[in-house]
């Protein structure tokens, strides 16, 4: 048998949604159920090998081709960017990029520049210059609704799912940014080198979804 | 003020013995193989004039460029390709010339690219431009020379060629904005077939948005042009399909076994630059392509010569990436013997070096006052023979 694929999977719940979904599709993943604390797993039956990463990770393994596809959110594609082949929306792990603010706050009042908090100062960047907006973005690496709660900003652009979080805090969406799913991405010569086998799994994942 | 002078700037590295000699094998080959086709080489300057790649299709973003001023405060990049520059000569200084021009090149490019992701900002590029060709023979010409270019790392590759052409009439036939034609390119270019297919929906259906849908899907071997016969059934999309297929199965004959020749009518990388074929060489091994190039014949008319090119450049820094990560680095050549004098007869040790090196070897004048250092050293470095020339005339020890 040739060398296997090889699959980054974002750790965590694209994982267990990817693994579910190799299952699905009839692979033995025992091994990747399994794991302990290897992060280089394989799933004979399907030539595959999968690596567990962190999402920003993915798409770097990915870009540089030491892993021929990978499985990573959409959130993580649009704040990294990056040359890879972005192949399926894989439908699960959907949720959204919000702007939420305290509740009854009237964010586009006044002509003051507004600040905002977020884990996305990409995203946040291209949502406002789209609008025009000229905006101070602030990076915060942990719970980014304690931004506007501190008053350090106007409002934050996040990953919102259930919206349970803000609520709890006195926050509200009031705009969404983008609607976010796990993708399937391929690194660009490896589709190439390595066609006949990608589309074999890709054919079988499309029709399984 | 923190000092930098230990370090180099990100993503730039000094090159050490085995991996000078790796690059210099590559540059070397390379270059003997363009010169053995015709070839004639050219060099430009590392500095040009922000404007040489500032022309109205912008194909560089200046965020890209490494920006510096001259002495009167004129805008200058650090050389980002050398296509545009050889434009700029063949309009300027070559416009004369007796077409066609075969010309090579070996040299660095900087692009500046996101920090801590493993690039490099200083590549070396070489390879080919044929100017003044619209002919078939010449985009057979290039590729025959880009497969044996592959050829010639020795390992197994892939070489791609694509149209242009295709993308763009049907892209012309569409109801829309430039800002979402180029959305559609750049969509098509990563295969993103989920937000390609939201955008074509949103555009209606008709036969044109179903054919760029499947567009980026159309890669492969020779049963791609069947399958795009079929989904485009149009007379100009067609005879470019023709075209291709007619160039895709002489490379194939031109390839033989070595490699493999598919086709990706998803190639639409810089539309602008390039107005026909479209070629990229991949090494097994490496993630990015190896080869890229096309043909380009508006580009040249920009700097106010309006004739035809097609052309491909080597990236050497992947090349030898792909080389070191399959095998060690060569050693060093080895002296085969080192020279001592003894005090006094410097002049005459200088004089027998150089009598040994007329027989062909590579000799050491030893940099030492007594011999048993000498010895060391040579045994060091495997060096298997040490001459002494003292008072009495040369004396050879092994």
């Amino acid at each position: 048998m040739s060398k296997p694929i090889r699959i980054a999977l974002t750790k965590g719940r694209l994982e267990k949604d990817t693994v579910g979904l190799l299952e699905k599709l009839g692979f033995d993943c025992t091994a990747v159920r399994e794991k302990g604390r290897k992060l280089i797993l394989p799933v004979p039956d399907a030539n595959l090998e999968v690596v567990l990463a962190k999402a920003n990770d993915v798409i770097t393994y990915v870009e540089h081709g030491v892993c021929d596809i990978g499985v990573v959110g959409k959130d993580t594609i649009m704040e990294m960017h990056g040359k890879f082949y972005e192949l399926v929306d894989l439908g699960f792990g959907r949720c959204k990029f919000a702007l939420a603010t305290k509740k009854g706050y009237d964010f586009y009042s006044g002509y003051g520049i507004k600040t905002i908090a977020t884990k996305y100062p990409n995203v946040s960047r291209r949502f406002f210059e789209k609008k025009g907006m000229d905006t101070e973005i602030i990076k915060i690496e942990g719970s980014v609704e304690l931004a506007p709660l501190l008053e350090l900003a106007d409002g934050i652009v996040d990953i919102v799912e259930t919206g349970t979080t803000l609520k709890e805090n006195g926050l509200e969406v009031i705009e969404d940014v983008a609607p976010i799913s796990a993708r399937l991405i391929a690194n660009t010569v490896s589709l190439k080198m390595r066609q006949a086998e990608i589309e074999g799994l890709i054919k079988l994942i499309e029709e399984n979804l | 003020m923190r000092n930098y002078d230990l370090i180099t700037p990100e993503g730039t590295k000094d090159f050490l013995f085995g991996e000078c000699i790796v690059r210099r094998n590559i540059e070397d080959t390379l270059l003997g193989l363009f010169k053995s086709r015709g070839y004639s080489e050219m060099i430009t300057p590392g500095l040009e004039f922000f404007d040489v790649f500032n022309l109205n299709s912008r194909y560089f973003p200046q965020e890209n460029l490494y920006k510096l001023t001259d002495s009167k405060g004129r805008l200058l990049v650090m050389r980002p390709d050398s296509t545009m520059p050889i434009a700029r000569v063949v309009a300027t200084r070559l416009r004369d010339a007796m077409m066609p021009l075969k010309l090579c090149y070996n040299q660095t490019v900087y692009r500046t690219e996101p920090a801590l992701k493993g690039r490099s900002d200083e590549i070396v590029q070489t390879g080919i431009e044929l100017i003044g060709s619209q002919l078939k023979i010449a985009d057979l010409e290039v590729i025959s020379t880009a497969v044996d270019s592959l050829k010639s790392f020795g390992m197994q590759f892939s070489l791609e060629i694509g149209h242009i052409g295709i993308f763009k009439e049907l892209v012309g036939k569409l109801e829309a904005t430039d800002h979402t034609k180029e959305k559609i390119r750049k969509l098509i270019e990563n295969k993103n077939f989920p937000a390609l297919n939201d955008l074509l929906d949103s555009l209606g259906n008709s036969p044109v948005t179903n054919a760029l849908k499947k567009l980026p899907a159309l890669f492969g071997g020779e049963d791609v042009f069947e399958k795009a016969e079929e989904l485009m059934p149009e007379e100009n999309i067609g005879r470019l399909l023709d075209e291709l297929r007619d160039i895709y199965r002489d490379a194939c004959e031109i390839c033989g076994n070595d490699g493999v020749i598919t086709v990706d009518l998803g190639l639409v990388n810089k539309t602008d630059y390039y107005t026909g074929l479209i070629i990229k060489g991949y090494l097994q091994g490496h993630g990015e392509e190896i080869i890229s190039g096309g043909r380009y014949d508006k580009l040249i008319s920009e700097f106010g010569y309006d004739i035809p090119a097609v052309g491909f450049a080597v990236n050497v820094n992947g090349v030898a990436k792909v080389i070191e990560k399959n095998g060690v680095l060569p050693a060093m050549p080895r002296a085969d013997v080192i020279v001592y004098a003894e005090e006094g007869c410097e002049v005459a040790a200088i004089r027998a070096a150089k009598e040994l090196r007329e027989q062909g070897l590579i000799v050491e004048n030893a940099l030492f006052d007594d011999l048993e250092t000498v010895r060391d050293y040579a045994k060091e470095n495997k060096i298997p023979k040490v001459v002494v020339i003292d008072g009495s005339g040369k004396e050879e020890q092994e």
